[in-house]
């Protein structure tokens, strides 16, 4: 019989079963005093991030190497992976754009030419952007965590992990199952396209489809000193779900939510400073907000809904060396790097066409949370990300704990056409 | 010709013959860093003229913006070659300049920089909110690069002798006007703009006239920016490139035509030196910056001529 890539996935690697492996070589290491298992022997496969690892957007990049260093320490310390005949040590190759077109160029240029990367990790936005012509045409695997960089031209550009901003279907399907008595929304967000009004289109999408009602939207800039105003329009509205699409500013938005008294349930996609806003504000009142990164402590990132080695073992890791500096990112770009390994291993090769070949023919891709399925084509004109589940993650008792675990994929197989329309209102690009 | 004439001569062209045989001893990314640096050596030169005058403003990098948007619509919307396009992108920043100046020229020296700023604020803004044709924050992708025969500019060595040739030239140009009558009168606008309007020197048209023509030039940076990087958008031109660009004005010096050349390219090599630090890397450069302002208070344009008077007093002693 002939072996499907998908079938060579499950054979040869699974996340979990990576984990198991990693564990036992890691501890046969230990017990025996002996070195790094099979470092003789071993070749290295370079990765790289193109990221911003300073300026304002430096939390969205940085983070994700230390999450990549830590992942990649601890498959080399196992003695690295087996890709077709050779075994490889992963090294991690970065360079900090600071979110400049201009040095991103350079980045890209320098890791592919240079440092001999055979996939290169960005955030998204204007960095991939100008860096998509030249990737193309060198055919080099590139991912990003925006899947609305993917155009039909970006053949070499996929969405693996997050897909920024789809999951947030989920944080409002399941707050309109438990909280029916919700029939009004009101929705802020920053005003720029990649993150800011997509996440709204989306949001606006799925409060449609949950038939709850957006009474008001702010699209407000990067430049804001005092929230106190907008947010008082949009209470003035009376909205029973108080909305944040975007994260940037979600700490003095809380606040003045606190401050203006508002009774209602909040949303937000992100909420990686939480203990902040508890601080600001107080337990009892961000009691039930609800987001969608967990942390990777959380009891409920079982082997059975999370595909990520050791979860809590990473989050100790992680809070070890970088305490305070934890991001949503901390665990993405990892997730993508695990993403690679299992194609790379499905594919024989570490080279980058191989790769994205194998990693398309599986119709059942790992994702962070379970196995998704690739889409976007409805969109964006190409099937280049990974959609699944996601986790709705709600702050119960001062503490982010998953909810459930809701279908991103399902979601969008029944809704698409919503979304494309809400998308298309706010002029963003669609096919 | 005089001795320093010839001296000056042979070593501009001694700095030619070497940037056309540096690129392929570079590495590949640091090919990338010369072409945006040598832009950015227009961006300074250009901003310079701006403040012959006497002025400062916070809108030249916007002006690049208006060039690079223009270059970017013209050849991807309206099919315009990219050769046209990149003068007509100054052309275009030069009218906009020429707009501006009549509102921004009631105001002189603070009350004109902040103006500078809120205006140019205004356009970088109207790029966000107008998704229809400027595509927002995201700006515009997939801008084609220049075509000629079988060369391929989308890779670096060629677009850099295009780039170095396209700067060269504007480089000549400006210097010819700095040295030319036009430039003695904005010398004279600046530092005695009483005694010059005394004779008859229309001082609000010369500081009109130095603003369109800074503009015209680094309008042609913003199109010669583009049309390597592929694309546009509104972060590229906000203020805190700005702060750059006067950064390295301030501490390469303003006295002399080479002082902001010797500025961008000092401290641009400096960044990219201290890209290992990662992190840490902004605050090396912002106590290298404190140095040099508080121990080269003339900038890096004294730096030779210091040289200079220690060889004499060692010669004649």
């Amino acid at each position: 019989m002939t072996k499907t890539p998908t079938s060579v996935f499950r054979q040869r690697f699974s996340r979990r079963r990576f984990l198991g492996t990693t564990l036992a070589g890691m501890g046969a290491a230990l017990t025996t005093g002996l070195p790094k298992v099979g470092l003789a022997d071993a070749k290295t496969v370079r990765l790289g991030m193109n990221i911003p690892m300073t300026g304002d957007y430096a939390p969205w990049g940085l983070p994700g190497l230390y999450g990549c260093e830590i992942v990649a320490a601890n498959i080399n310390a196992a003695g690295g992976v087996k890709i077709g005949n050779d075994t490889y040590m992963i090294e991690m190759a970065s360079y900090d754009h600071g979110y400049d077109t201009e040095k991103s160029v350079q980045g890209f240029k320098k890791l592919v030419l240079e440092d001999d990367v055979k996939m290169v990790m960005m955030l998204g936005g204007s960095t991939v952007a100008s860096i998509i012509p030249w990737a193309m045409r060198k055919k080099m695997l590139t991912t990003t965590l925006l899947p609305s960089d993917i155009t039909p031209d970006t053949e070499y550009l996929v969405a693996t992990c997050e897909s920024h901003p789809l999951y947030n279907v989920t944080g409002v399907e399941w707050l309109a199952d438990k909280f029916p008595e919700a029939k009004t929304a009101a929705i802020i967000t920053t005003n720029d396209i990649e993150y800011g009004k997509q996440s709204a289109a989306t949001y606006n999408a799925a409060f449609e489809v949950a038939g709850i009602d957006v009474v008001d939207v702010n699209f407000h800039g990067f430049d804001v000193a005092d929230f106190a105003p907008i947010v008082s329009s949009l209470l003035s509205k009376k909205p029973d779900v108080f909305c944040m699409a975007t994260d940037v500013y979600t700490t003095p938005i809380i606040e003045q939510l606190f401050h203006q008294g508002f009774k209602g349930k909040i949303v937000s996609c992100t909420c990686d400073g939480y203990l902040d806003v508890i601080a600001k504000t107080s337990k009892e009142f961000v009691e039930g907000l609800t987001f969608q990164f967990p942390d990777f402590d959380d009891p409920a990132l079982t082997p059975d809904k999370a595909d990520f080695p050791d979860p809590a073992g990473f989050d100790a890791a992680f809070n070890k060396d970088h305490a305070g500096e934890w991001s949503a990112v901390a665990w993405e770009y990892p997730s993508i790097l695990l993403n690679w390994i299992e194609a790379a291993q499905a594919a024989g090769s570490i080279e980058p066409e191989p790769v994205l070949s194998a990693m398309k023919a599986n119709s059942s891709p790992a994702h962070t949370f379970g196995p998704g399925k690739w889409w976007g084509a409805d969109l964006w004109g190409l099937d280049n990300a990974v959609v699944g589940n996601w986790p709705v993650v709600a702050i119960n008792d001062g503490k982010a704990r998953i909810q459930e675990y809701r279908s991103v994929y399902d979601w969008l197989q029944n809704n698409a056409g919503v979304l494309k329309k809400h998308m298309q209102a706010l002029d963003l690009r669609t096919v | 010709m005089g001795a320093n004439k010839l001296t000056h001569v042979a070593g501009t062209a001694a700095l030619l013959i070497a940037l056309v045989i540096l690129p392929g001893h570079l590495k590949y990314h640091h090919q990338d860093f010369i072409i945006f640096l040598t832009i950015n050596v227009l961006v300074v030169v250009s901003y310079r003229l701006m403040t012959l005058t006497g002025e400062w403003s916070l809108i030249h990098i916007v002006m690049m913006g208006v060039g690079a948007y223009t270059s970017a619509l013209l050849s991807k919307n309206l099919g315009v070659s990219v050769w046209l396009s990149i003068p007509l992108a100054g052309v275009s920043a030069g009218a906009v300049a020429a707009l501006l100046s009549f509102p921004l020229f009631r105001m002189t020296q603070f009350y004109f920089l902040i103006g500078s700023f809120a205006v140019g604020e205004a356009i970088r803004l109207a790029w966000v909110y107008f998704v229809y044709p400027f595509g927002g924050s995201s700006g515009i992708n997939t801008i084609p690069s220049p075509e000629l025969f079988t060369i391929d500019f989308m890779e670096p060595i060629p677009y850099f002798y295009l780039v170095l040739a396209v700067v060269t030239l504007c480089l000549l140009i400006l210097h010819r006007i700095e040295n030319s009558r036009i430039g003695l009168t904005l010398h004279a606008v600046h530092w005695k703009s009483p005694l010059a309007e005394s004779v008859g020197v229309n001082a609000w048209k010369y500081r009109t006239l130095a603003f369109i023509i800074a503009s015209i030039f680094v309008g042609v940076a913003g199109a010669l920016k583009v049309h390597y990087l592929g694309n546009v958008t509104p972060h590229q031109f906000g203020v805190g490139t700005m702060v750059f660009v006067l950064i390295w004005v301030i501490v390469g010096g303003y006295n002399t035509f080479y002082g902001p050349i010797l500025g961008a390219i000092v401290l641009s090599i400096l960044d990219e030196a201290f890209r290992a630090f990662e992190a840490i890397r902004p605050a090396i450069y912002g106590v290298l910056l404190i140095a040099a302002i508080m121990f080269m208070p003339r900038g890096l344009e004294s730096v030779p001529g210091w040289f200079r008077e220690r060889l004499f007093r060692k010669t004649a002693e």
